[in-house]
């Protein structure tokens, strides 16, 4: 690709700087280095692994045309890194049976009309009370919504052929011991769908994080909001799956702390408050610390049956 | 005014940040206090002429910035006007903020700084140019420098008497021109008020008026507003950043508001588009619209390994 040509400006008018001494001596050289292509949009990435093809597509945020065009499927304002063309998507090739994860129905979850109860950045009290005396005409709030785009998605299933789905099993759990093993990991990705700074008052991430072993895979679709001075929440959604057994495990863990109790407990590990700012940046840092607020497992096995029930159990 | 220390060579200071080498503390100190000089003496607004080009967000995105010098010019062959948020979220905050001051202190005519709200001790606290600062100099010292001088920065500039130019947009206390010339703007941003609302605020197509976020701070302005305020003051633009935009640019409001986003693939991850917005002297403005440096993939792995992978660096993760 051409760089682009130099602008076409006039020579700097004398008015405002006269006697310019010559600053070629400390300009870098002027640059040879080809051009990178533009951000293209790169191929899916796709493994697969017995029965089983895992497909991953990370692209750039949006255009707006796109933005604009979901703004108005969803109703609310979006936030303004939205990687909707990004997806994760699980298969199981012999039952058509799938489990995708995307920005879009994530965002559908997110409560629009604000019935839950809306967060407010932690000074908002004391900026009602002083803005009333400069401009009390203005009331109109712009249409409430969950601004902290807090989700439960757990994924977006499409039953087997034969009509399996996921189902609640109070008895399935993920195996952490084998998975805690240092197996070789065939294939591992990490998706981010969406992400807002929330105006510079915390930040809410929804990213999916794969990795693929010889015998099982994990994956982590992780919401994570920091409201600064307010609040830490973290959705989990955990999958696993034992490709012998064909059989999917989806654990969902919600978790939430008050903003200062998490502060206290990163103190009390020991943390200096430069580390305990760095800490709040990183979901892995701060999830542990976090009461668990609600946890849900289910599951489905996608074997054949062969007429034989179910084998190896 | 007083000149620089004589041991401050601010030729050779620029020379070595175009090569990305940091300064020493004692240079930064004694050069944002000859930069918070220069600033004092800038009103509240700053009326330039063009030609200028105009930059938004650069979120210390160094080598993004040596491009935009690339591509438009460099200085002082080409005036600038910077909109703000020149730290935080980049690895080289630290490099970009000196190398700006820098060449505002040898060019003040030249290049014109705007403040952005990350030009604020609050908010470089939490996203990243704090720790960036006590991690290069080993102490809060140098951050403690930039952000006393960040009190200084001018809140507008107008150019040609026809374009307004701020980093977030309008104020619901701010009719004319003349209101913001009386802010006592030396401190930090505060949450509310005219001053935070310059650096915060956010347009919003889909309404006339001002709306309160559902946030429960700040506003959004819509497009009565900037007509509004634009017949009031006799111009015919409004010029700012703020927002992250695909294509590098934005316009709305029928052309009367533009954004312009210089942070290409921004947070190395976001794979966006940047621009900057060359005001030519009959007042015609062009976007140069461009992508990412390609001296950052050289950091790529560092980028993505500081960001997202926490302390155990680099792949495999064995995450649960």
């Amino acid at each position: 690709m051409e760089r682009p040509p130099p602008p076409p400006f006039s020579s700097p008018s004398p008015s405002s700087q006269t006697n310019l001494p010559s600053t070629s001596s400390f300009l870098p050289p002027p640059a040879s280095i080809p051009r990178p292509p533009s951000p293209v949009q790169p191929p899916p990435r796709s493994h697969t692994q017995s029965n089983f093809t895992i497909t991953t597509l990370k692209a750039p945020i949006l255009k707006s045309h796109p933005i604009d065009a979901l703004q108005s499927r969803l109703g609310i304002p979006i936030p303004e890194m939205i990687f909707g063309d990004n997806h994760f998507t699980l298969l199981h090739t012999p039952s058509s049976y799938s489990l995708t994860f995307s920005a879009e129905p994530a965002l559908d979850l997110v409560d629009k009309t604000g019935s839950t109860g809306l967060l407010k950045v932690h000074y908002a009290t004391a900026w009602s009370a002083t803005r009333e005396k400069t401009s009390a005409g203005i009331k109109e709030v712009v249409k409430p919504f969950d601004w902290s785009y807090t989700t439960s998605y757990r994924g977006s299933e499409t039953p087997s052929q034969q009509g399996k789905k996921l189902e609640k099993d109070e008895k399935a759990r993920i195996p952490v011991e084998l998975l805690q093993r240092r197996d070789p990991i065939l294939f591992a990705d990490e998706v981010v769908l969406y992400e807002s700074e929330l105006d510079d008052n915390g930040v809410s991430i929804l990213s999916v994080k794969v990795r693929v072993m010889q015998a099982r895979m994990l994956v982590l679709c992780r919401f994570f909001l920091r409201l600064d001075n307010v609040l830490c929440r973290v959705r989990d959604t955990r999958v696993y799956v034992d490709f012998g057994e064909e059989r999917v495990v989806r654990e969902y863990t919600a978790r939430e702390g008050e903003f200062g109790e998490v502060k206290k407990k990163l103190y009390m590990e020991g943390l200096m408050p430069d580390q305990i700012t760095i800490a709040f940046r990183d979901a892995n840092q701060i999830a542990h610390l976090l009461p668990v607020v609600e946890h849900e497992v289910e599951s489905v096995c996608l074997k054949e049956e062969a007429g034989q029930g179910q084998e190896g159990r | 005014m007083p000149g620089l220390p004589s041991s401050v060579d601010l030729d050779e200071c620029i020379s070595r940040l175009y090569k990305k080498e940091l300064l020493a503390e004692s240079v930064i100190e004694a050069i944002c206090a000859k930069t918070k000089e220069l600033l004092m003496r800038e009103s509240n607004v700053v009326h330039v002429k063009a030609p200028v080009t105009v930059v938004g967000d650069i979120h210390g995105q160094f080598y993004d910035l040596i491009e935009i010098f690339r591509i438009g010019g460099f200085c002082p062959d080409t005036n600038y006007l910077f909109l703000g948020d020149y730290v935080d979220r980049g690895m080289f905050s630290v490099e970009t903020i000196s190398l700006l001051v820098c060449l505002k202190l040898r060019y003040p005519n030249r290049l014109h700084l705007i403040r952005g709200n990350h030009e604020s001790r609050g908010v470089t606290q939490s996203y990243g140019f704090y720790t960036e600062c006590s991690r290069k100099y080993g102490n809060a010292n140098v951050w403690h420098h930039f952000t006393d001088m960040f009190d200084y920065l001018t809140l507008s500039v107008v150019i040609d008497d026809r374009i307004f130019c701020v980093h977030g947009g309008l104020s619901p206390s701010i009719h004319s021109i003349d209101q913001i010339k009386i802010i006592d703007r030396f401190r930090e941003i505060p949450h509310e008020g005219p001053m935070a609302d310059l650096v915060w605020s956010d347009p919003d197509p889909e309404r006339d008026e001002f709306s309160l976020s559902p946030r429960g701070a700040g506003y959004t302005f819509g497009s009565q507003v900037v007509k509004k305020f634009l017949d009031v003051n006799k111009m015919d633009h409004i010029l700012r950043a703020h927002q992250l935009c695909q294509e590098g640019y934005q316009t709305l409001f029928d052309n009367q508001l533009s954004t312009v986003w210089s942070a290409p693939n921004y947070c190395y991850r976001c794979g966006n588009m940047a621009s900057v917005l060359e005001v030519g002297e009959n007042g015609d403005r062009m976007f140069n619209v461009f992508d990412a440096a390609p001296e950052n993939d050289q950091v790529k792995d560092m980028q993505m390994g500081q960001d997202k992978m926490g302390e155990q660096g680099q792949l495999p993760d064995y995450f649960l």
